[in-house]
């Protein structure tokens, strides 16, 4: 230890939450994520000028990736949302924008943090409790005889990242093509656990997005000059393919700690070139097709296997082994000396395939859950942008298989939560009140303030300075434009609500979001004619949100309950 | 920095550290957030952790948080309680100091001189403290507070039995004060359930949490981005580590365990490996491979489905094992090996230097061996069977943040430690001055002792007590303590008068005459209600090294239903006979029994308090009346803040005053809170306390040192700070 320097004393504030620079910081973020939520969101240019390439995005994702923050309670609260996103992909502007929506507005009311947290606990389980319930009115059970619903669900993830500059055309095709890629990993015949297979992400830059594809079996990227020398594929029904996990480049293998003493003129070198010819003699002779190889090959040794007419790929890289193991059947050849029969496996077809620019060579599988998803967008941002959609449509559509219920998204299950919290306070308010040992007084102010974050997250949906109103009998999401007229027929000018379930034609009444309104029962139990009805519907995945939502309420109450910051300089 | 400004400063360092830690204090407490130098965020409420991170650097600051560690590390519970009783104490000695010398000129060479005076005088405060620790506190709480005592343990057997509800109780408080309002019920059965879960078998609780507390990392797994409340218990032992081959089996699975690579090396370290020719390379790796192949192969006849590794295996052991339907677990590390043959006794397997056949006898079986999936990490998944007493289980800790996960896993791991110190007898013990007076009275008194049993009045109806003595019959340790006599007598001299008046105030003293079977006899003062079970020796004159037996006796109240307390007492009791006074001083060895507990929110510190004030009336010395007064009231700081919020009834005056009512009358205390905390952590945490604060007040000069100390690897206890 050459260095030793004495530790800096910490700075320790008290009250964190109370001081103007949280305040100013939280708003900020608050501000941030806000703008960037929904298919109207904007677009956020990250841009380091110390290097690196310049992100467009409005994911949380890539945008909490990609930005430090320096305040100790924005770094729980993103950290938070970081981790969210990680475990399920999608809904981190949810999380994120609810937890600064109830951490700001309780913040305002000054009430003790027991009594803060005790009820936010309260009101989270009576959200959760609903939402879990089968006559919860903003959920849907997924049918999965039909593909409506999980398209939707698709659709409804592509059309809200608009940094993926997609057109109305492109996102139909694109969400068909995940929706194609996700059915292709299920096996078929499957028993009582599933085990999905994978969609691996090819990415093709610099292509239409009409050219993007998905096709079964693997696809391996092979440069012009290697294609050269692979001769013409020889038609067969069925390839052999030798997959090697150990290094074929005649390297001297490990030789343990002891000194090597070498006579002269002994070359240790061509002893490794030997057992390398050896090793290509077995498999010419145990009829090998292709030999596929994580590491290097030694060239003199792809010459042999060539003059053999045996393939031979190399440098194909860790990531693809356990996928090209699942298609092939092979195992991967960790002996130069002895190779076991049981370690080969098989393809049904071998093709050289040119997608754009590039070429690769496409292993056809008899029978398995791998599917190659060749992803094309115009520029290299837009590409990172809709290949983040795209895994988190299919981790989306994965919790969806697990747990076969979707939410109404578009703003709409927000504001139906919230009609019923606020019914369920007023209407009921002796259980909180006898468990929880708080005033009435106390519950309404904290019930407002959770019922106003989840409104005002249903309203950042609205960019373009719109209204937002809420009708009396689902207590739905609708949006209208800016600057009406004053005297308005509402039927005509709103057409459908936030998930699209509902028209405006069903004789309902409606009020602004903001407005005080009087408590009312929403109606429960979602009929199955008013889902079957709708053909496109906004739809968000089931288990993401409920998550989001237990994240963003533990979180917030983390953050009430600090009663002071160390900050340690060191 | 002058000693007589001492007290003043320290109690202004101790005043904002009280300042920190009283915010997070007790179940209405909040939550602190501690940024890493590296940039990561912690959450905290544990008060150990918070004063390492302030990083402090005035001098008084750092001897405190080094006692604080010193006290975690012996009982990993209550540095929050320490700090802030500890800023009471000074404030109680400022004060009465304050009165009496208000000014301090510090110009003239005769103040210099008083400055001295003054460490003299602080000296012998902390002198007095000192006996207070070592001797008042110990009989106050033997003879007094023991009798409100209430054990976690269930009646009705003769082993002792963990009662459940007791347990979710004692660690239902203990995670109030150390994880957020929103979590700490989850938490608190999520243990419970665990501690319960992982024992087989009731009386083996110590040895299960020695375990846990032992292997604690490896038995928990923490899962950041899910919420808390998806936090739950798997059945077996979950390695943080993946398969890195991994075939599935059901059925009979063997597993071994290697400490070494299986393929053999080409060159030991060490030793020259002369290569002639090129065969003879290729023939020397063809060996290697056809030795490894066959041991695999051996491996596999044997049954064996799993190899666990500690060190990584080359490529060739992985191909040949998945080959032959072996999984492999790699690069295990020294604690989790060590865990698993704690738990199922396996030892590594040793390849054979021949390589014809062997027999495989270090294998065990497993119920199942899968990965486990959590938030999309693989995990290895082993249904361990056990051969000791504990039944393997893991924790998944769940949480936003990582911060908040390791607060969780902190709190766990810090009630693990608390409980086993729960399932621990603490020793007690002082030293009594008896006359001559009281002695010759003894054998007046004695015919009543039979009959003592029926006499006391219940004080805790709901408690029900067996003392038990036991025998002891030990020659050595009789020895030792005599000794042990010799320096004690010495160290407590300027308070023999003191004590003296300890046991004139309490009259009756019984004494056997029996001198031909070493009897046990039994001080009773019924003015205070209760049986007192202290043991007066019988010595033979000239012998030291008698042999003292105590008989057994049992005594049991009439209504008894909620707990058991067995008290052992081992007692070792001795005549000492000082010329001069003509007393006899008694040494009495008793304890604080395994699994004694006391409601939360400041019962024990009022109970203290209460018999501290009276034992300051009885004291007729001025010095020690003082010492127990400002402990007395400095007791009271933590139910003070822990009744801060409180309103109306339960303020904090209006408990006091019921309480104090309570105990005047000797009626149970009534308690609202329904929590339990260990005595022996309280006990300790004020033993602690008040050697700190001797240790502060003896300082009379502190010398500023500004140069790199020199020896950097010198293991100072800052440097863990």
């Amino acid at each position: 230890m050459s260095r030793l320097e004495a530790k800096k004393p910490s700075i320790c504030r008290s009250e964190p939450l109370t001081g103007e620079r949280t305040r100013a910081s939280l708003a900020a973020l608050r501000g941030l994520v806000t703008s960037c939520y929904g298919p109207a969101g904007r677009l956020k240019q990250l841009h380091n000028g110390r290097g690196g390439s310049v992100v467009t995005t409005s994911q949380s994702a890539a945008l909490l990736a990609g930005l430090p923050v320096s305040h100790p309670v924005l770094k729980v609260l993103t950290a938070a949302v970081r981790n969210h996103v990680a475990c399920f992909s999608d809904g981190g502007l949810f999380t994120a924008i609810l937890c600064c929506n109830l951490v700001e507005n309780v913040q305002r009311l000054g009430l003790t943090p027991t009594t803060v947290i005790k009820l936010n606990k309260h009101l989270l389980s009576l959200c959760t409790s609903y939402l879990k319930s089968e006559v919860c009115a903003c959920r849907i059970p997924v049918d999965f005889s039909s593909t409506q619903i999980l398209l939707s669900l698709v659709r409804s993830i592509l059309t809200s990242k608009p940094a993926c500059m997609l057109i109305a055309k492109e996102v139909d095709h694109i969400s068909t093509l995940i929706l194609r890629a996700f059915l292709l990993t299920i096996p078929e015949n499957a028993q009582e656990h599933i085990i999905l297979g994978k969609s691996i992400i090819v990415p093709l830059k610099g292509q239409r997005v009409i050219d993007s594809a998905v096709l079964p079996g693997i696809l391996i990227e092979v440069s012009e000059v290697q294609l050269m020398k692979i001769l013409p594929i020889k038609k067969s029904d069925s390839f052999k393919v030798a997959l090697f996990g150990v290094s074929l480049s005649g390297d001297l293998s490990d030789t343990g700690e002891g000194t090597l003493l070498v006579s002269y003129e002994v070359s240790l070198e061509n002893a490794a070139l030997d057992q390398l010819f050896n090793l290509g003699k077995q498999l010419v002779s145990d009829r090998v097709d292709l030999v596929l190889c994580q590491k290097v090959i030694h060239p003199s040794l792809k010459q042999f296997l060539r003059t053999h007419h045996v393939i031979a790929v190399d440098r194909i890289g860790v990531s693809l082994m356990e996928p090209l193991s699942k298609v092939t059947g092979a195992w991967p050849i960790g002996s130069l000396g002895s190779i076991s029969p049981n370690s080969y496996g098989s393809i049904k077809d071998l093709c050289i395939a040119k997608f754009g620019c590039k070429h690769f060579f496409h292993l056809i599988p008899n029978k398995t859950t791998i599917c190659s998803l060749l992803l094309c967008n115009r520029n290299d941002t837009a590409w990172d942008e809709l290949k983040l959609t795209c895994q988190t449509a299919l981790h989306a559509l994965q919790l969806t298989i697990k747990d076969p219920y979707v939410l109404l998204g578009g703003g709409c299950t927000e504001t139906h939560l919230v009609a019923y919290i606020r019914h369920k306070t007023r209407n009921e308010p002796e259980s909180v009140l006898q468990d929880e040992g708080c005033s009435q007084t106390e519950l309404q102010l904290i019930t407002d303030a959770f019922c106003t974050a989840l409104e005002s997250l249903a309203g950042s949906l609205e960019h373009d300075g719109g209204e937002i109103l809420t009708d009396s009998k689902y207590g739905h999401f609708w949006s209208v434009q800016a600057d009406l007229p004053s005297a308005v027929n509402w039927p005509d000018l709103l057409s459908r609500c936030g998930c699209g379930l509902y028209s405006s034609q069903e004789e309902l009444s409606w009020s602004f979001l903001r407005s005080a309104r009087h408590p009312f029962p929403p109606q429960t139990c979602l009929s199955r004619e008013a889902t079957g009805s709708a053909s496109t519907l906004t739809l968000d995945c089931f288990t993401a949100k409920l998550s989001g939502l237990q994240v963003a309420v533990e979180t917030a109450s983390l953050i009430l309950d600090l009663s002071c910051v160390i900050e340690d300089t060191n | 920095m002058a000693a007589a400004g001492c007290v003043t400063v320290a109690l202004h360092v101790a005043e904002v550290l009280e300042t920190i830690v009283s915010g997070c204090l007790g179940p209405e407490g909040r939550q602190v957030l501690c940024t890493k130098p590296t940039g990561e965020v912690l959450l905290s409420r544990d008060g150990g952790r918070l004063l390492k991170a302030l990083h402090l650097e005035h001098p008084v600051a750092r001897v405190m948080v080094a006692c604080v560690s010193s006290h975690l590390r012996k009982t990993g519970d209550g540095a929050k309680t320490f700090i802030i009783f500890l800023c009471h104490l000074l404030r109680g000695l400022r004060e009465i100091t304050g009165k009496e010398k208000d000014f301090f000129p510090f110009e003239n060479i005769q103040t210099c001189g008083r400055h001295w005076k003054n460490c003299c005088q602080w000296k012998f405060i902390s002198q007095a403290l000192l006996t207070f620790q070592t001797q008042i506190l110990d009989y106050v709480m033997d003879h007094y507070l023991s009798r409100h005592f209430l054990s976690i343990f269930s009646s009705g057997t003769k082993e002792r039995t963990l009662c459940r509800g007791s347990l979710e109780m004692l660690l239902g408080a203990y995670f109030c004060g150390r994880v957020g309002r929103n979590n700490h019920n989850l938490i608190s059965q999520l243990m419970c359930d665990y501690v319960f879960k992982c024992t087989a078998c009731e009386s083996s609780f110590e040895e299960v949490l020695e375990l846990v507390d032992d292997c604690f990392v490896e038995l928990k797994v923490g899962v950041t981005g899910l919420p808390v409340s998806d936090s739950r218990i798997v059945a077996g032992l979950v390695l943080q580590r993946d398969f890195s081959v991994y075939c599935p089996a059901d059925g009979d699975i063997r597993i071994v365990i290697v400490t070494e690579t299986i393929q053999p090396l080409f060159s030991v370290s060490g030793s020259e490996v002369i290569l002639n020719s090129e065969a003879q390379f290729q023939t020397s790796q063809f060996w290697i491979t056809e030795r490894t192949k066959a041991i695999v192969k051996h491996l596999q006849n044997q049954n064996v489905k799993l190899l666990l590794s500690t060190v990584k295996q080359p490529d060739l052991v992985i191909y040949f094992a998945g080959l032959n339907g072996i999984s492999v677990v790699e690069c295990l590390s020294s604690e989790e090996l060590s865990l698993i043959q704690r738990v199922i006794g396996l030892v590594p397997f040793v390849l054979p230097e021949a390589s014809s056949q062997y027999e495989l006898s270090h294998t065990a079986l497993v119920k199942f061996c899968k990965p486990l999936i959590l938030r999309s990490k693989r995990y290895v998944h082993l249904g361990l069977m056990s051969t000791c007493s504990f039944t393997p289980h893991c924790i998944v800790l769940c949480g936003p943040v990582q911060g908040l996960v390791e607060q969780h896993e902190d709190a766990l791991h810090g009630a693990f430690k608390m409980l086993r110190q729960v399932f621990k007898d603490l020793d007690l013990n002082y030293v009594t001055q008896t006359s001559d007076q009281s002695c010759t009275s003894g054998p007046r008194i004695y015919k009543n002792s039979r009959e003592s049993n029926e006499l006391p009045k219940i004080v805790n109806s709901s408690i029900q007590r067996s003392y038990q003595d036991t025998v002891v019959k030990n020659k050595g340790e009789l020895a030792k303590t005599q000794t042990n006599l010799k320096v004690c007598s010495n160290l407590i001299v300027p308070s023999v008068k003191l004590e003296k008046n300890v046991l004139c105030s309490t009259p009756k003293v019984a004494v056997t005459d029996s001198y031909q079977t070493d009897e046990t006899l039994r001080c009773s003062s019924p003015n205070k209600g209760r049986i007192m079970d202290d043991h007066e020796p019988f010595i033979e004159n000239n012998s030291a090294n008698s042999k003292t037996e105590n008989t057994r006796k049992e005594i049991s109240y009439e209504n008894l239903q909620v707990t058991k307390l067995a008290r052992k007492d081992s007692i070792l009791p001795l005549r000492y006979k000082s010329l001069e006074m003509c007393t006899s001083q008694s040494y009495y060895f008793s304890s604080i029994p395994a699994g004694c507990v006391l409601p939360v929110g400041g019962n024990f510190e009022i109970l203290l308090h209460y018999y501290l004030l009276n034992y300051a009336k009885k004291c007729q010395q001025s010095e020690q009346t003082m010492v127990s007064r400002i402990i007395a009231n400095a007791l009271l700081g933590v139910p003070k803040i822990l009744y801060k919020s409180k309103k109306g009834n339960y303020s904090f005056p209006q408990v006091y005053v019921r309480a104090l009512q309570a105990l005047q009358t000797n009626q149970p205390m009534i308690s609202n809170q329904t929590g339990l905390e260990s005595v022996a952590g309280k006990y300790q945490l004020l033993a602690s306390v008040l050697q700190c604060l001797t240790n502060i007040l003896t300082v009379d000069l502190v010398i500023n040192i500004k140069r790199q100390p020199q020896e950097v690897y010198d293991q100072d206890s800052e440097e863990e700070l």
